[in-house]
């Protein structure tokens, strides 16, 4: 086992550990065959009814899972990428869910109110995310290294000053979309056709763009994180800001521009959302993605590749957490999967002196030979 | 003018308990150098919990069992960043998902989607005397938790900056090698104010659902765990300044309903967005006055190794 796998270890033991956990969690509360049926509901509902297909040939039972499933893993590929990227820096950004919200809306508000083609509108309305996020992780950053306060605290603040003006003020004040025929409607005016990310397979299944542009996303982050020279100064920066200095490396820099670019990420996120299944900014964002996203880097040890692996596993389970509500289990059990597997992966110290102590006494017993 | 001045403080008082044993919890957990991001999670098990228990038990007792899941998640928290080490901020966030959906999860299992079946509510005092001035009734026929909030803040900064077990818990949150060279136990010290900060923050939890309201709801605490910590930060990490601040929230929230119902006019000037908002920016405004002389431990956040110096 190469040492670039051994890293995983940790991290796909604690998802099994938690995938257990769960299934007892049901087991207690109702009763094993409920347990094993509601694990089955929820592969069914990420990967496909695979029995229904091989019997009746439909392909729809196929698709649309997996669609459903493609859209939740590119929503926690950027969320998982925006918090590694900042932790590469030796930031720990737990602001992703204040920077999707402003992405969300920026990108809500430019597909509403442009009128172009779709080859302009949609990169256009990505880059508006883009730059709303960086701005406000920017806000994060230099409050980080000009004046000294903890990025933690200060993007726990603008998480929720982001929440009160977005929801409370802009998209049922300012933004709000003008009431037609009668009904009222929360949220923002809806996008342009222009502006929506365009089906992939047609009517069958809600796979969007948003999934293969998460994956060209995560590929190119990857690229710069190994491959450039600016990926490596930045990860020089947050592993030994001391040692960065004194080679050079312009330490602050790199660690403002690594958490403009997770803001970036976070506020992409939110187009994807917006552009790909919402059509308008809704009332509120619901689903916590950006602190998914914590989740995600973390069990994805904060490597591209890793945080993309553990987002498709993730997003197919969240995706077929809608088919556990026929088994009478709360369609947000995928994300106490979630949360358990950070829980055990916290633990990773844990899970690294088991390792050792095995290895340990493997040795003691070689030893005595001697 | 006078009923709606009292209106606002009653709602107040109502509201600011729950708030002001959260922030004292991340206060006693922080001063002793452990971070504690997840307050949420702690306050959203006692609320469960606490209603829960209440179905089969007096509620004053059930308000204990609530403190006590409280504890019982920080001590999750506190194995984790006390005996392995772990990032603190990590296992204080895994805590807050656990407890999110965990919490839905037994929600539905249990009871139904929405809420657990409505308790009895803690009793509310009635102040003799006071209750027939007008202004000062707003404080009378509150629970007896509410009087206990404010009064707890005085006694913690006493027991914090008066006794021997106060200095050695500030001292363990700023250089706790120092603590050991004196013989004592820097784990033993950081696990009683996790364990302790667990406690409170349950106790915080159990308030909303006993007190504030009659049952356990979905998105309890929506959030107000965060407003605690923004709390204990606003307030530099003093169980007084936590206090003050926890009051002024609660107070601006207070104020903001309050105009919602009374005065929509002002509303359509000031928007409820930047009155939600407002703890938070005045938080971040002043951490950014104070820049690197912010008054968090400074050992906060900071594993404790025997060996490391």
């Amino acid at each position: 086992m190469g040492e670039r796998w051994r890293g995983a270890v940790p991290s796909i033991l604690s998802v099994l550990l938690a995938l257990v956990a769960c299934w007892a969690a049901i087991a207690l509360t109702r009763d094993m065959t409920v347990a094993s049926e509601a694990y089955l509901q929820m592969l069914y509902g990420g990967l496909g009814q695979w029995p229904r297909f091989l019997e009746t040939g439909d392909a729809g039972v196929l698709a649309r899972p997996l669609g459903e499933a493609a859209g939740k893993a590119a929503l926690l590929i950027l969320t998982g990428l925006s918090v590694a990227v900042a932790f590469k820096a030796g930031l720990f950004n737990i602001g992703a869910q204040g920077q999707m919200v402003v992405g969300a809306l920026a990108g809500a508000v430019v597909g509403a109110q442009l009128a172009l083609p779709s080859v302009v509108h949609i990169p256009l309305a990505l880059l508006a995310a883009a730059l709303a996020g960086a701005a406000w992780a920017l806000i994060a950053a230099i409050l980080k290294l000009w004046r000294g306060v903890h990025e933690v605290i200060s993007t726990i603040m603008l998480n929720w000053v982001a929440v009160s003006l977005v929801d409370n003020w802009l998209s049922v004040g300012p933004l709000r979309a003008v009431a037609t025929g009668g009904h009222s409607v929360s949220g923002t005016a809806e996008i342009e056709a222009t502006a929506h990310l365009p089906r992939l397979l047609g009517d069958i299944s809600r796979l969007n763009l948003g999934f293969p542009i998460a994956l060209a996303v995560a590929l190119l982050v990857w690229m710069w994180l190994t491959r450039t020279r600016r990926g490596f100064e930045t990860r020089a920066a947050g592993l030994g800001p001391d040692a960065a200095r004194s080679a050079g490396i312009p330490v602050k820099q790199r660690a403002a521009e690594a958490m403009a670019l997770s803001g970036a990420l976070a506020g992409v996120a939110g187009a994807v959302l917006v552009l790909g299944t919402e059509f308008r900014y809704p009332g509120m964002l619901g689903a916590p993605y950006g602190f998914d996203g914590i989740a995600i880097a973390l069990i994805g040890n904060n490597n591209p590749l890793g945080v993309t692996a553990t987002a498709l596993f993730f997003g197919v389970l969240r995706a077929g957490g809608t088919r556990m509500q026929l088994l009478g289990v709360h369609k947000s059990f995928p994300e106490l999967i979630q949360g358990l597997a950070l829980l055990f992966v916290a633990g990773r110290l844990v899970w690294l002196a088991l390792l050792k102590r095995r290895k340990a006494q493997a040795a003691s017993t070689e030893v005595p030979r001697a | 003018m006078l009923e709606i001045l009292e209106a606002i403080l009653f709602s107040t008082l109502d509201a600011a308990p729950a708030l002001i044993f959260a922030a004292l919890g991340g206060v006693l957990s922080e001063r002793a150098g452990v971070v504690n991001v997840g307050v949420e999670g702690q306050m959203r098990a006692g609320a469960f919990v606490a209603a829960v228990a209440a179905l089969s038990m007096p509620t004053p007792l059930a308000v204990v069992v609530g403190m006590v899941a409280g504890a019982g998640l920080a001590s999750v928290h506190g194995y984790l960043s006390i005996r392995w080490r772990s990032d603190q901020v990590v296992s204080g966030m895994a805590i807050n998902l656990v407890a999110l959906a965990g919490g839905t999860f037994l929600l539905e299992a249990l009871y139904s989607p929405n809420g657990t079946p409505p308790i009895e509510q803690l009793p509310r005092w009635q102040l003799p005397l006071i209750d027939a001035v007008p202004l000062l009734r707003a404080l009378s026929d509150h629970p007896g938790l509410a009087y206990l909030a404010l009064v707890l803040p005085f006694a913690f900064h006493a027991v914090l900056h008066h006794t021997p077990i106060g200095l050695r818990l500030r001292a363990v949150g700023e250089k706790p090698h120092a603590v050991a060279t004196l013989g004592l136990s820097v784990p033993a010290l950081r696990w009683g104010a996790v364990l302790g900060g667990g406690l409170l923050a349950g106790l915080g939890g159990a308030v909303l659902s006993t007190a504030v309201l009659d049952r356990f709801e979905q998105h309890t605490p929506a959030g107000m765990g965060f407003m605690a910590l923004a709390a204990m930060v606003f307030g530099r990490w003093t169980p007084l300044g936590a206090f003050g601040a926890a009051c002024f929230f609660a107070f601006g929230n207070a104020l903001r309903i309050g105009l919602a119902s009374s005065a929509p006019g002002i509303l359509e000037v000031i928007p409820q967005g930047f009155l939600l908002a407002l703890p938070y920016v005045l938080t971040l405004l002043l951490l950014t006055i104070q820049g690197q002389r912010s008054s968090a431990p400074a050992a906060l956040g900071t594993p404790y190794e025997q060996e490391a110096r």
